[in-house]
């Protein structure tokens, strides 16, 4: 059995700079054994520890979709001491990912009604794990109407921009960006999330949404979604801790009774409820 | 046996007494009531290399390090401390995520249990934690001072297996019995008890309750409780590169320490010492509960007797066992 602290070699395959501020890049790795790309079996939600030499690790979510095959992505803004080292890296290094840590977004229960996918500023990577997932040929009809509402601050802030040029093409796929304040060439949507999502107004009907974003947003999107009736159990989210091991061991990022890496970071409304707010 | 296994066992240093290797000038002392240190140790150490590295032209190259762990004995713990490895147990071998370090060590090491029969420190409570002072919870092999001899029973294969080194003598049924007389003396010898087991349903209800700013305050943020704790077992991970070489390590943590839960943004979940000591409560005495359907602790008695500003954990259990329960 693989020892569960010990990351997986892979090489920094390509790297991608989203955002204009260039602290956001997304890393795609390729596995240095091409055999660990099996075992790294993952499910849109769940998370990996990426591992550089001499600074240690820090957990990111899974930023592509298990239907792009040969390569897993991560979404990383630079903010401590991996993240930075990681930002400094060229393409070709090996470093180490672990992993895949914790549950997942529910998909056998997503499967069959109508998804309300919202995102705010840089939350958005697990959801573009989820959206393309779901968008993928093979997904697609095991999945009612398809919602996305996605802000950031500025155009500039956006990520996947290419892919969400195509998206916006789909007819399969109710797309609204939107940027807090635009500039000169924005022809989308201005306004935060909250008053899109009013305006978008999704119905509750057989519908779950699925909702990331900074505290913040969160607050005041939640507000949103009751009132157009979502149950606390229809309402996805993911939480944030500290972590270490990523495995339920280290103790640092409990809630309550429940591990975020472990027993998370995926949880309903109505899970949270039942847990202490003490994240 | 000192020369088949390396063996683990109460060593004094100065004026105190460590489970600690026997040889190199550590001779065994057995006139004691417990340890300082709980010997959690021996399964899993202050610090461990987990992997070992090197910096190579394109990155870094990486190995397991899951050492071959001795066949070890670890000789002489007490019985509360030999119910603290099936409460590790629980969360280290797990059915998903073993933990190989820990488990090598634990499935090496065969613990020898000294029942406790001489009249214990004021602060030891382990019959409120369910524990005895003379059991065999834990242990492969438990030895019990029956006054002059010791009876030796052989708890699991384990133990059977080191039978050779106890000599031929049988016990006679009159051992067993001086035994239970013995056994049974020793835990009316447990004055200090605690309401630990009626907590649980109070903790369910009450996160919130102004009760949390009673206890904290005095609290220096040492740390000394936890490491000293038999069940803490919450640790860290870094990374220490020399030249073109790096281990990744782990070393114990605490809860009590501010940065234990800091995030990058310098957001903390448990933002001063109130929710720290709430968050070692309640992980003792319900969310151990919640996940293995155990009391984390021990009754040893270690982080009452050496906590440098009393804080005392009886006498939290006690006041919170005075909270509504809210059914």
């Amino acid at each position: 059995m693989q020892n569960p602290y010990i990351p997986y070699p892979v090489v920094v395959d390509k790297i991608i700079t989203e955002v204009d501020t260039k602290d956001i890049k997304t890393f795609r790795f390729k596995f240095v054994n091409p055999e660990d790309e099996k075992k790294y079996a993952y499910i849109p939600g769940q998370f990996g520890e990426l591992s550089i030499f001499g600074k240690g690790e820090c957990p990111i979510g899974i930023a592509s979709s298990p239907t792009q095959k040969g390569y897993v992505e991560f979404t990383v803004q630079k903010a401590g001491v991996v993240t930075t080292a990681l930002h400094e890296m060229e393409e070709g290094t090996i470093m180490g990912i672990r992993g895949p840590l914790g549950n997942s977004w529910p998909l056998d229960y997503l499967a069959g009604k109508n998804i309300v996918v919202v995102g705010g500023g840089f939350a958005f990577t697990t959801l573009r794990s989820l959206i393309n997932y779901m968008l993928h040929e093979d997904n697609r009809k095991r999945f009612g109407n398809i919602t996305v509402i996605y802000g950031a601050r500025n155009p500039g802030l956006l990520l996947y921009k290419d892919e969400l040029a195509e998206w916006g093409k789909r007819t399969d796929l109710n797309l609204n960006v939107t940027v807090d304040k635009g500039d000169a060439t924005w022809k989308g949507k201005e306004g935060f999330v909250p008053a899109v999502c009013k305006e978008v107004a999704p119905s509750k009907e057989n519908a779950v949404a699925v909702i990331c974003g900074p505290p913040v947003m969160i607050r005041f999107t939640l507000p949103v979604f009751f009132e157009l009736g979502f149950s606390k159990e229809n309402i996805i989210t993911s939480l944030e801790m500290r972590m270490k091991c990523g495995i339920g061991k280290c103790g640092r990022c409990n809630v309550g009774s429940k591990y975020v890496c472990k027993d998370g970071p995926v949880f309903s409304l109505a899970e949270l409820d039942k847990l202490t707010p003490e994240y | 046996m000192t020369e088949d296994f390396m063996v683990w066992a109460p060593v004094k240093k100065e004026d105190n007494v460590f489970i600690a290797p026997l040889g190199n000038k550590n001779e065994p002392f057995f006139s004691y009531l417990n340890s300082k240190n709980a010997p959690k140790n021996v399964f899993f150490p202050h610090t461990e290399t987990m992997m070992k590295y090197t910096r190579t032209e394109k990155g870094m190259a990486f190995s397991s390090e899951v050492k071959k762990a001795d066949k070890s004995i670890l000789f002489g713990v007490r019985p509360c401390d030999a119910h603290s490895f099936v409460l590790l147990d629980k969360l280290f071998d797990q059915e998903k995520y073993k933990d190989e370090y820990y488990i090598a060590k634990r499935q090496n090491t065969t613990v020898i249990t000294l029942a406790c029969v001489t009249p214990p420190y004021t602060s030891c409570f382990c019959t409120s934690v369910d524990g005895q002072p003379v059991s065999s919870d834990g242990a492969d092999i438990l030895l019990t001072d029956i006054g002059g001899d010791y009876l030796v029973e052989f708890i699991t294969p384990k133990g059977e297996a080191l039978a050779k080194y106890f000599g031929e003598a049988k016990a006679d049924a009159s051992a067993e019995a001086r035994k239970n007389e013995i056994a049974a003396k020793a835990k009316e010898a447990i004055k200090s008890k605690i309401p630990a087991h009626e907590v649980k349903p109070i903790l369910d209800v009450n996160f919130d309750n102004p009760f949390w700013d009673t206890i904290h305050r005095k609290c220096l943020a040492c740390g000394t409780c936890t490491y000293l704790c038999p069940t803490c077992h919450c640790f860290d991970i870094s990374d220490e590169v020399k030249g073109s070489d790096g281990v990744r390590i782990r070393s114990w943590d605490s809860c009590m320490f501010p940065l234990f839960t800091k995030e990058t943004s310098g957001h903390n979940p448990r933002p001063s010492q109130k929710e720290r000591w709430r968050q070692r409560t309640m992980h003792k005495f319900k969310y151990y509960v919640d996940m293995f359907n155990a009391i984390s602790c021990v009754g040893c008695g270690r982080c009452v007797m050496y906590c440098p500003v009393n804080i005392d954990i009886r006498k939290i259990v006690e006041d919170i066992s005075k909270l509504e329960s809210g059914s």
